[in-house]
């Protein structure tokens, strides 16, 4: 016998449909919240950035590539990221595995996706090359980009500190040289870009469907988080 | 001018700082479901089921392949289409890069359909994917959980989602018609042909070899695998369907350009 309590069909039934509704429940709230998401207020983004791509170099509103919404994912590589100078952040990687195919649904919605780091091109082609992903990947280099969409304060720009809206657990990250892990979102109306949301550490879970599917398998994610999740290559039986 | 709302920086942070308060609920609430999910009771499954695989015919303990967990996505591939569900493809699109990452987890993913082998092979083939997929053909394995209908079930009613349902007096009452007849022509069958499948994920744990059943869920329980729609959900216009959702989403290799 299992440690774990073993029942009948009608006990497991009767307990699964009230899980249902506390389940539906989350589903409307986080309905809820997307709209709230939309009604905050956009704010035109003045500062002139540019970005070195596949197509050469581009500025922010250059990235929309002719659509009206552009999601930038902050992906962690550079300098202090374990692995470097070859491999972005293996939690980032984790979860470039299930964001890769499901983004190509997006410009069919007027969204743009692309990630962006600090590494030069050169090194995020290689490692995309690696991995195998498809989605598009930009450098943004030694503009302020990422210290511009992780800290909103002119304190927090001045020493690079704040992430994620100034949680204590990331008190001592210096965001003028060290990475993040986040999403921002853009848009563009009249020739003007505008920033409109940006979600960081566990409000990107979400975006992960991995984690999505374990939070559903018998045992979920577990508690021990020694050597999982890493690049793909890199476990025992890699691929 | 944006026809929507413009604020200064500060506005806005004030704005966020206090949607993330609700957000860290949210993210408390999907935890402890999460949790809740795990004292489900595990109930035994007596009957044996076989499946045809890439690697010959398995039985469901045998499709653990080792590990103690297994997730099935019940992907709407039934015996009259000539290709699989757009919707569920897109979800295949997601998680088929996070399967290696289960399978380090102690968790066998695999999909599994009621169409044969061979045109799953095909089709996955076409698709670029690497997931298992089983074929459940002759099997009542997609019956028992909640995602298989036979014609009878689909005029009488039948159980899905945990209520009941009559599929086809749904098309009757005239609810999104031409949606689900265009879906059923691109999936090469009529109707009725179509609507003998419906999407769900199903989880189960293999101890001293007897495997329990410890979870299913179904319509949008599952529409986690989508995995664009958390994307959409941060985006400044939204999801921007219509209610019901308008039919947007294609094969990642059908859509034109956009």
């Amino acid at each position: 016998m299992p440690e774990h309590a073993v029942g009948t069909r009608e006990e497991w039934l009767a307990a699964r449909k009230r899980l249902l509704e506390e389940e539906k429940q989350l589903t409307r709230r986080s309905d809820e919240l997307a709209r709230e998401r939309r009604q905050l207020p956009w704010v035109p983004v003045e500062k002139e950035y540019t970005f070195e791509t596949n197509e050469g170099t581009k500025t922010l509103p250059q990235l929309f590539d002719g659509r009206s919404q552009l999601l930038a994912y902050h992906f962690m590589f550079g300098p202090s990221v374990e692995g470097w100078p070859e491999v972005g952040c293996p939690g980032c990687s984790y979860t470039a595995d299930t964001l890769d195919v499901a983004v190509e649904h997006l410009p069919h919605r007027d969204v743009t996706f692309v990630a962006v780091s600090r590494a030069p091109l050169e090194q995020l082609e290689a490692y995309r090359r690696r991995m195998g992903w498809s989605f598009p990947w930009v450098s943004y280099g030694n503009s302020d980009f990422n210290l511009d969409f992780a800290v909103f304060t002119e304190a927090g720009r001045r020493t690079g500190t704040g992430f994620n809206f100034d949680t204590p657990k990331h008190a001592d990250i210096d965001l003028r040289n060290e990475e993040l892990h986040g999403l921002s979102a853009f848009a563009l109306e009249d020739g003007v870009v505008y920033h409109t949301y940006s979600t960081y550490d566990r409000g990107t879970d979400a975006l992960n469907a991995t984690w999505q599917l374990l939070d559903r398998a018998p045992k979920g994610r577990g508690d021990d988080f020694e050597g999982w999740p890493r690049r793909r290559f890199e476990y025992p039986d890699g691929a | 001018m944006a026809e929507h709302r413009v604020g200064n920086r500060e506005e806005w942070l004030e704005a966020r700082t206090a949607l993330l308060e609700r957000e860290k609920e949210l993210t408390r609430r999907s935890d402890e479901l999460a949790r809740e999910r795990r004292e489900l009771p595990w109930v035994p499954v007596e009957k044996e089921y076989t499946f045809e695989t890439d690697e010959g015919t398995k039985t469901l303990p045998q499709l653990f392949a080792g590990r103690s967990q297994l997730l099935v996505y019940h992907f709407m591939f039934g015996p009259a289409y000539s290709a699989g569900c757009p919707t569920c493809s897109a979800a295949a699109d997601t998680f088929d890069g996070g399967v290696v990452h289960l399978n380090q987890r102690d968790v066998t993913f695999l999909c599994i359909s009621r169409a044969p082998l061979e045109q799953l092979q095909a089709y996955k083939r076409r698709m670029g994917w690497s997931f298992p997929w089983a074929s459940s053909a002759g099997s009542d394995f997609n019956f028992d959980f909640g995602v298989s209908f036979t014609h009878e079930q689909q005029r009488d009613g039948a159980d899905y989602n945990y209520r009941p349902v009559r599929l086809l007096a749904i098309l009757e009452a005239g609810v999104a018609p031409e949606a689900i007849e265009s879906i059923a022509a691109d999936v090469g069958t009529d109707v009725a042909g179509y609507l003998t499948e419906l999407p769900g994920l199903s989880a189960f744990a293999l101890e001293d070899g007897a495997v329990y059943h410890t979870y299913s869920t179904y319509a949008r329980g599952g529409e986690f695998v989508l995995g664009f729609y958390p994307f959409l959900d941060r985006v400044p216009r939204g999801r921007d369907e219509d209610d019901p959702p308008e039919n947007w989403i294609r094969r990642h290799d059908e859509y034109g350009d956009a």
